[in-house]
C-alpha cells in the first residue's frame, strides 16, 4: 500500500502506522487469521470446531484463539455464531421455514438456534420472520 | 433506543449534498427547510432504511475550531464501510477526490482517509 515519508504524513496516519506495527507486527500471521476467518465465512454450515479452523490457519488451537480475538475482538466460535445467525435472517426473509433454516446454517438443535437468534436479534425466528417477511412481501406472509 | 442518525458538520449544505451524493454515491433521504438551513440527510443506496447521515450546517462557531483541528491532524470525522477499498479508492481518485491517507493496512482492516471538501476528513475502511 502507498505511503509517503513521515514528513508528509498527517498525525493520524503516523498513529495508524505506529499502532499497526505495534498491534499487528507479523503480517503473515494476520494473513493466516484472515484466511481462517474467510474459511468460516464460506463453510459456516458445516460442523466447524476450533481445531478444524485453526488447522486451516496452520496455527496451534490456543495460539489461534488468542490471535483471532486480537484481530476481530471475538472468539472464532462467537464469530461463527454471528455468521450463522446473519445467514439465518437472510433465509427467513426468503421464506424458508425455521427448522430448515436451523439446519441450513449449521445448528444441530432448533431450541438452541431459537435461543441464540432471540439473544442476537431481539425476537424469536418466527416472530422476526413474521414482522420482516411481511414487509418484504408487501404485507403478505 | 436505536441509532438512526450520525452527523457530519459541513460548511455549505448544498456543496455537501453534491459531494455526498454525486461523488460518494449516497442518496438524499430528507430535505426539510429550517430557516436559512435545512434538515438534510443522506443514506447508503444499499441500506436506504439504515442510519442517516445528517449534513449539519456549521452554525455554532466554537465547533469550527474543533473541526479545523481534526482536519489539520488528519483525524476522520466519521467512517464509512466499503466492500473493496482499492476499487473505491480508485473510483474516487478518478472523480478528483483528494486522499489525505492512501489505503493503509491495520491488521485485517484497510483504511483510507479522504477530504470531503466541506471541512472534514472521512475515513473509508474494509474489514477482511
Amino acid at each position: 500500500m502507498a505511503g509517503g515519508g513521515a514528513e508528509e504524513m498527517t498525525y493520524y496516519e503516523q498513529e495508524v502506522r505506529r499502532l499497526a506495527a505495534s498491534v499487528y507486527p507479523r503480517g503473515e500471521l494476520t494473513r493466516q487469521v484472515i484466511a481462517a476467518k474467510e474459511y468460516i465465512d464460506t463453510h459456516f454450515a458445516e460442523s466447524l470446531g476450533l481445531g478444524k479452523v485453526a488447522q486451516r490457519a496452520m496455527i496451534s488451537k490456543f495460539h489461534f484463539l488468542r490471535l483471532f480475538k486480537l484481530h476481530y475482538g471475538v472468539t472464532p466460535h462467537q464469530y461463527l455464531t454471528t455468521v450463522r445467525l446473519r445467514e439465518a435472517r437472510r433465509l427467513l426473509l426468503e421464506g424458508t421455514p425455521v427448522a430448515e433454516v436451523c439446519t441450513a446454517v449449521g445448528f444441530d438443535s432448533v431450541s438452541s438456534f431459537k435461543g441464540l437468534f432471540k439473544r442476537y436479534w431481539g425476537a424469536t425466528p418466527a416472530s422476526w420472520k413474521k414482522s420482516n417477511f411481511r414487509d418484504r412481501a408487501g404485507g403478505k406472509v | 433506543m436505536k441509532i438512526k442518525l450520525c452527523s457530519v458538520m459541513v460548511d455549505d449544505q448544498k456543496k455537501a449534498l453534491r459531494f455526498y451524493t454525486e461523488i460518494l454515491g449516497f442518496v438524499k433521504k430528507r430535505e426539510i427547510p429550517m430557516g436559512e438551513h435545512a434538515w438534510l440527510t443522506v443514506v447508503s443506496p444499499e441500506e436506504q432504511d439504515g442510519t442517516e447521515v445528517v449534513l449539519e450546517p456549521m452554525g455554532f462557531p466554537p465547533a469550527r475550531v474543533f473541526q479545523k483541528e481534526l482536519y489539520e491532524s488528519g483525524i476522520p470525522w466519521t467512517a464509512f464501510q466499503v466492500d473493496d477499498i482499492v476499487k473505491e479508492y480508485e473510483r474516487l481518485k478518478g472523480l478528483g477526490v483528494v486522499f489525505r491517507m492512501e489505503p493503509t493496512s491495520m491488521g485485517p482492516t484497510t483504511l483510507a482517509v479522504l477530504d470531503d471538501t466541506c471541512g472534514n476528513n472521512i475515513q473509508i475502511y474494509q474489514v477482511r
